[in-house]
């Protein structure tokens, strides 16, 4: 894993053939951070956090002078101020992230119309068609770092690859405020010496399985070859593991059209006809739409119940609520309130859960009040643990489930929290 | 049934009685105005299940019944009518309207399915007309217009202690004001109505000129009703169900910085900057001892600023606030100057709240209670 603190950094000089690296990866460098630092710029060379005002925060993000310290977003702020007692720390602005990051996704939409956000601080741009009107890759790439630093005064990084995942690599690599060139042909010689970890979908479990066969390098999986490989780590990932090892990555630079709805849904193994069990998986469901409307920065108004009985008839219900949201705990309230008025149930095949009417955040205006003041902190605390050990690590209490449980996925309704001693 | 009347009253008449008609109705008879004569008296009535009109005018009434016509239609009839004495009769289901040398046909509507009114309980107290009406128009412009949240469509009337308060609210803003209220001998020292918006403003504006209003408020089993009566005019509106949110505890206690302004200068002002905003973006305003300046930014095309005197005390100040919510509160102030004044906050991602209050002279706070608090936008560099 890089070591997220700019020790390890590489980039490219000017002279650099940028002609095939036509997928640019634009990340921006300490987002949060580096946005709190406008305000505050005499503590730019000094460690930084952004967390909450309590002790018992996580930490938003960190400058690098922190990172240098060990710091990083998602540990708890005493164990930050632990790590380095001198950090400065300052109360996150979420709605000042959204105005510099529209501002920012401006800059690459004046460069090419197939830009493809991912989140509030990084995109792709496909840059193959601007290459007449604006020069080389190596050339834009430039341009948008000039462009972002001279409007905003932040920082950005940049990857420029044949291939996304590379291209995204690479800005990691050029992290923090530089620009990394990788051309087409050379695209393998900069890949095979990373650690396997830089591959997408090499999480903890894969990359041990990899390392336990002496397989700890990109390279080293490229030289496997793809039946070994296979026995290694199962079909399907050892086909795409092969695939991406080798340089190839087929995705292609989607443009960002503005989402309309976030849902999730699943259908149950047997169909469920217990109400508790039901109102559960709407709370779970409820969650992980709430988690991708602020992973994207969006907020929807409208709240959409599916369910599909037993005997295929399906029905959709929604509600729009007062003010848009992005928070699971308002979501859950409002379809568990659907789903209460819908009176007596058949059994349930499909439970699913949507919200639409989606817009910017920060575009909704400023209220005098807000009803979910005290989940918003909630959730935002959540977002700031999963960050660090991964989604799942903090749920509500009436999902969790005994760990390994693995075998009845999507039906909830056999977990039960088994009593312990002492309840 | 047969009735001569006075072609203007009986147009007035009419008119005040199809106001509160719901535009569309799922039953067609709620559509209707309901025409009764008896006596010397001729009743019109509308009703809808949630708000009724009723008003009684002099007729020389011939012979005596009851029918239900279109009230929209029967009150464009009688707005057009010429200036002669109107003669209205009924021959099985067909009304004739004549007038001079017109005459119409309507075919009257089932008045036997026809609703009874609601019946009004006894008079809770008494207020002046004029002060009603100007409070209804202070506050009910902050009401949310936004039928997701029903309880906040509605003004909050809260009687107490020989005062009535009207407060009403979106979440972005509340505004307040209190009347005298005079209990007139009944017990009613002490309650609560959350009335529509709309019905409240269209009652404000009938009854403005009437000298003075008799309030009824029933809260008694099922029916949650208030009646406003004045002279031979009635309104009665059911009540909006649930708990008003507790704003009056958003208003500060102590105000130490403030800026006042001459509020027809600044309205001026505010409504030529914001020319230039786009749709939804809000004026920033900057108060220092120098004055306030105005600046509209975030367009690409245009940009405008403008400043104007302001006689601030306490520290400078920085505050984005919608030019249209602005206009609302400051609008309402009928003082020749104007007070905002700025309330302290904890929280960084949210600005305190501004308040405008009127003031009669830039020392003279003004006589009235009328308060409008209004929540800044955050400020983008």
């Amino acid at each position: 894993m890089s070591k997220q603190d700019g020790s390890d950094r590489q980039v490219s000089d000017d002279a650099v053939d940028s002609s095939t690296a036509t997928i640019l990866h634009v990340d921006l460098d300490s987002f949060f951070a580096s946005v709190e630092l406008l305000d505050r710029p005499d503590l730019v060379n000094r460690p930084v956090v952004v967390a909450g005002n309590s002790m018992r925060s996580v930490v938003t993000a960190a400058n690098y002078p922190a990172r240098k310290f060990g710091v990083r977003s998602a540990i708890p702020l005493s164990q930050a101020l632990r790590l380095c007692p001198h950090a400065v720390v300052l109360p996150p602005h979420r709605e000042k992230y959204t105005y510099y990051s529209r501002k920012v996704m401006a800059i690459f939409d004046d460069m090419t119309p197939l830009v493809e956000r991912l989140g509030i601080d990084e995109a792709f741009l496909d840059v193959a068609g601007a290459r007449g009107l604006l020069g080389s890759p190596a050339e834009i790439g430039r341009a948008i770092r000039q462009r972002v630093h001279d409007e905003t005064r932040l920082t950005c990084s940049v990857g420029a690859a044949s291939v996304k995942f590379v291209a995204k690599i690479a800005s990691g690599r050029a992290k923090p405020d530089g620009l990394l060139v990788v051309p087409a042909d050379r695209t393998l010689e900069f890949l095979h010496p990373l650690p396997v970890s830089q591959l997408r979908g090499v999480g903890a479990a894969t990359e041990e399985s990899l390392t336990s066969r002496g397989l700890r390098t990109i390279g080293d999986v490229a030289a496997l070859g793809l039946p070994a490989l296979q026995r290694a780590v199962g079909l399907a990932a050892g086909h795409k593991l092969h695939e991406l090892a080798n340089g190839r990555d087929p995705r292609r630079v989607t443009p960002g059209v503005a989402e309309k709805s976030a849902g999730h849904e699943v259908t149950f193994e047997v169909d469920v006809t217990d109400a508790e069990v039901l109102r559960r998986e709407l709370l779970r469901q409820a969650d992980a739409v709430a988690v991708r409307l602020r992973a994207g920065g969006w907020v929807g108004r409208t709240v959409v119940l599916k369910l599909r009985y037993s005997d295929f008839t399906t029905i959709t219900r929604s509600r729009t609520i007062a003010e848009p949201t992005d928070l699971g705990r308002r979501i859950y309230e409002e379809v568990r309130s659907i789903y209460d008025g819908l009176g007596a149930h058949r059994s349930v095949r499909l439970i699913g859960v949507r919200v639409e009417q989606l817009s910017a955040k920060g575009d909704e205006r400023a209220s005098l009040w807000d009803d979910d003041a005290e989940w918003r902190l909630a959730e935002q605390a959540i977002d700031g643990v999963a960050e660090k050990f991964g989604r799942g690590s903090l749920r509500p209490a009436s999902l969790i489930r005994p760990a390994g449980n693995l075998v009845n996925k999507g039906r909830l309704g056999d977990a039960r929290q088994k009593p312990r001693a002492g309840d | 049934m047969k009735f001569q009347v006075n072609r203007d009253v009986f147009s007035e008449a009419v008119s005040f009685a199809v106001k509160l008609l719901p535009q569309r109705t799922t039953l067609p008879i709620l559509s209707g105005v309901l025409i009764e004569a008896s006596d010397a008296a001729l009743t019109l009535s509308s009703f809808d299940y949630e708000v009724s009109a009723q008003t009684s005018i002099a007729a020389d009434i011939q012979e005596s019944g009851r029918v239900l016509v279109s009230g929209r239609l029967l009150a464009d009839i009688a707005s057009r009518l010429p200036n002669a004495p109107i003669t209205m009769t009924t021959e099985g289901s067909r009304v004739t309207v004549s007038c001079g040398t017109a005459n119409f046909t309507l075919l009257s509507m089932p008045v036997e399915e026809y609703p009874n009114l609601p019946q009004v309980s006894e008079q809770s107290g008494i207020l002046s007309a004029e002060d009603f009406a100007a409070a209804v128009s202070q506050v009910a412009v902050a009401a949310s217009r936004d039928d997701v949240t029903p309880v906040i469509t509605g003004v909050q009337l809260e009687v107490s202690a020989g005062s009535l308060s009207l407060v009403a609210t979106d979440r972005y803003r509340v505004a307040v004001r209190g009347i005298a209220w005079d209990s007139a001998g009944s017990d009613v020292d002490a309650a609560t109505a959350l009335v529509p918006a709309r019905t409240l403003q269209e009652i404000g504006k009938t009854f403005g000129h009437s000298g003075s209003i008799s309030v009824s408020i029933a809260r008694s089993d099922e029916r949650e009703l208030i009646a406003f009566q004045s002279e031979k005019r009635t309104v009665t509106s059911l009540l909006i169900k649930g708990n008003f949110p507790p704003v009056r505890r958003l208003f500060p206690e102590i105000v130490d910085n403030f800026a006042v302004m001459n509020t027809a200068e600044l309205v001026e002002a505010v409504r030529r900057v914001s020319l230039v905003l786009e749709r939804e973006a809000a004026l920033r305003f900057s108060f220092s001892v120098d004055g306030v300046k105005l600046e509209a930014v975030g367009s690409e095309q245009a940009q405008a600023s403008e400043s104007i005197d302001a006689f601030l005390t306490g520290g400078d100040m920085v505050v984005s606030l919608k030019p249209q919510f602005l206009l609302d509160g400051i609008g309402a102030v009928r003082t020749e100057f104007v007070r905002i004044s700025f309330t302290k906050t904890d929280n960084p991602n949210k600005p305190g709240p501004v308040m405008i209050t009127s003031q009669t002279s830039k020392d003279q706070a003004g006589a009235d209670d009328y308060r409008y608090l209004l929540q800044p936008n955050l400020l983008l560099r």
